[in-house]
């Protein structure tokens, strides 16, 4: 579990989280989304116990402790954004190193390192690592002790393919046990596939917890799909605005905004009126266009 | 949760390891034997013999060499080491350890590196004098290397606090490490020589005796020429001391106080730092 009450941080004056209250439920996946620089990071890193709050505080795991305590950062595993480590190591010497730090069992190295894809790769030094090897290094050094809490700040990042897998295996692996899994991304794909909650950051101010599917459907609704005709067709946008009000025209082509499932009806209305279609694209709702209505919704 | 001597223990050998590993030790080793050969050297060449001098002509022509180099050595090596990159940093204290222990314990891998470096170089060179002339004066060399051993330690106190106040911001670290260096190597003995040949005698003095033990470099001077017993090479500050503690003894205990100072203090305010610190 992890609790935000109230948190607030600033920096040289400028409001990085402004009150940020915010439950992140024992068991669940949460993702925090929001544009660069809206204090996802921030949050993340003040449950680490890595940032003072300038107000408020943030309490987790199962004693519900104060983030800066040091027993709290036994509750919990965090994964920065970007992550290195000492060149001249190797994997494996940076893996053991934090497994003592966390006392953990002297397998789990060979346990961590494997699930990362880097078993092979184990005794060559860091230096000799791509961005995604490094990544998943970092995750095997996030996933070492057997913490209630898992705090990951855009894990996905610089993920490769094999990378990926492995943290989509990791977080189910985690919900399965019960853990907790809060993490931060762009990649909507993250979201979908993982997360049970979002929560929406912007400019510093949380501004909608939604369930995964409320996501998805409000994403859906802002889908524009944009349909090239050989010529106008007269009386055809009249017609198309019953099922979607805000249709134009632009040029020769019809830009139809809306949800999905109006679609197939706008392109029968299209064939009706005769119109020769020339080109035709989908594009489902953008998440920068989400979040200014959500900041208009807001203010 | 991990008791503290095992993570200051820990700590203390990953960053061995990683300074085991970086060039930087292994030219650290290879410039103080080549400066101990050199000076050893020097000696009889500059007056026109040839050969190498012993152990104790080495140590005393080596003081000032010493309390240029190591103190710049100690500062920049000390200061880069402890100033992870931001990623690192952040892994690195979101650990369930007191920020404090992992500090103190990579400084203490630090200075076991540096000593080493300092160990090599004037043991190598130490073997080309023993051949050479003999181990006449060889616990004055080893004064000289242990002295430089616990200035190492100072050094790294400050760069460990500089590393602290500026969290993740290496190139400031460099700057102020620098900044430091010739504050108290150059800078100081300047303006306190100048500021004391306007004074009268007595306040003269005190001033003189107060910057001895003010100023780790002057102290670790004054500490190493007397474990070397080269007192003829005493300045006007050293003197003024000598003279106001009436002896070799009451001295070397105010330059040890002095030195332990000049060691917990930074260490103490870095610790402290750095537990308030943002990562």
């Amino acid at each position: 579990m992890i609790r935000y009450r109230a948190f607030t941080k600033r920096y040289d004056g400028r409001t990085a989280v402004d009150s940020l209250t915010l439950e992140v439920p024992a068991g669940s996946v949460v993702a925090l989304l929001g544009p660069n620089g809206s204090g996802k990071t921030t949050s993340i890193k003040a449950a680490a116990g890595l940032l003072r709050p300038d107000s408020g505080d943030v309490v987790l795991g199962a004693e519900r402790l104060n983030a800066l305590d040091p027993r709290a950062r036994r509750a919990c595993s965090f994964l920065p954004q970007r992550v290195s480590f000492p060149e001249t190591l190797t994997g494996r010497e940076v893996v053991d190193f934090y497994r003592r730090l966390r006392e953990a069992p002297a397998d789990a190295a060979d346990r961590v390192l494997k699930f990362a894809s880097l078993n092979g790769a184990g005794e060559r030094p860091v230096g000799t690592y791509s961005g995604g090897m490094v990544q998943r290094l970092g995750l095997a050094v996030a996933t070492l002790g057997t913490t209630d809490v898992l705090l990951l700040d855009e894990p996905t990042a610089a993920l490769d393919p094999d990378g990926l897998c492995a943290f989509y295996g990791l977080v189910e692996a985690r919900r399965r046990a019960g853990g907790t899994v809060f993490f931060s991304s762009h990649q909507l794909g993250d979201i979908e596939r993982l997360a049970d909650r979002v929560a929406v950051i912007v400019e510093g101010k949380l501004v909608a917890v939604l369930s995964e599917r409320e996501l998805a459907a409000r994403l859906a609704d802002r889908g524009v799909m944009r349909v090239r005709l050989a010529a106008r067709v007269g009386g055809l946008l009249e017609r198309i605005r019953e099922r979607s009000p805000e249709a134009v025209w632009f040029g020769d082509e019809l830009v139809v905004p809306g949800s999905a499932s109006t679609r197939p009806a706008v392109l029968d209305l299209v064939r009706a009126a005769g119109a020769e279609i020339r080109g035709l694209t989908a594009q489902e709702g953008r998440l920068d266009a989400f979040y200014r209505e959500l900041i208009g919704a807001e203010s | 949760m991990t008791s503290l001597r095992s993570v200051l223990w820990l700590c203390a050998r990953y960053e061995l390891v990683l300074a085991v590993r970086s060039r930087w030790l292994q030219t650290f080793a290879v410039v103080f034997a080549g400066l101990a050969l050199a000076v050893a050297g020097a000696g009889y060449i500059l007056s026109g013999g040839h050969g190498v001098q012993d152990f104790s002509r080495t140590a005393v022509s080596l003081v000032q060499i010493v309390l240029l180099l190591v103190p710049l050595a100690s500062l920049v090596f000390g200061g880069l080491a402890l100033t992870p990159e931001r990623g690192a940093a952040e892994l690195l204290y979101s650990q369930p350890v007191p920020r404090g222990a992992i500090l103190i314990g990579r400084m203490l891998g630090v200075w076991l590196a540096l000593a080493a470096a300092e160990l090599i170089g004037f043991g190598m060179a130490g073997l080309v004098v023993q051949t050479q002339a003999g181990l006449d004066g060889l616990w004055r060399y080893g004064a000289l290397v242990l002295t430089a051993i616990a200035m190492t330690g100072v050094f790294l106190a400050i760069a460990t606090l500089l590393a602290s106040v500026n969290a993740g911001r290496r190139t400031r670290v460099l700057a102020a490490a620098l900044v430091v260096w010739f504050m108290t190597v150059v800078l100081f003995d300047v303006v306190v020589l100048g500021v004391a040949s306007m004074l009268r005698s007595g306040p003269a003095s005190r001033l003189l005796i107060s910057a001895t033990l003010v100023n780790p470099v002057d102290a670790a001077r004054m500490g190493a020429l007397l474990a070397i017993e080269g007192t003829a090479a005493f300045g006007a500050a050293s003197l003024a001391l000598l003279r106001f503690t009436g002896g070799a003894g009451m001295a070397a205990t105010l330059v040890v106080l002095s030195l332990a100072a000049w060691f917990v203090a930074p260490l103490w305010l870095a610790v402290r730092a750095l537990s308030r610190a943002d990562i």
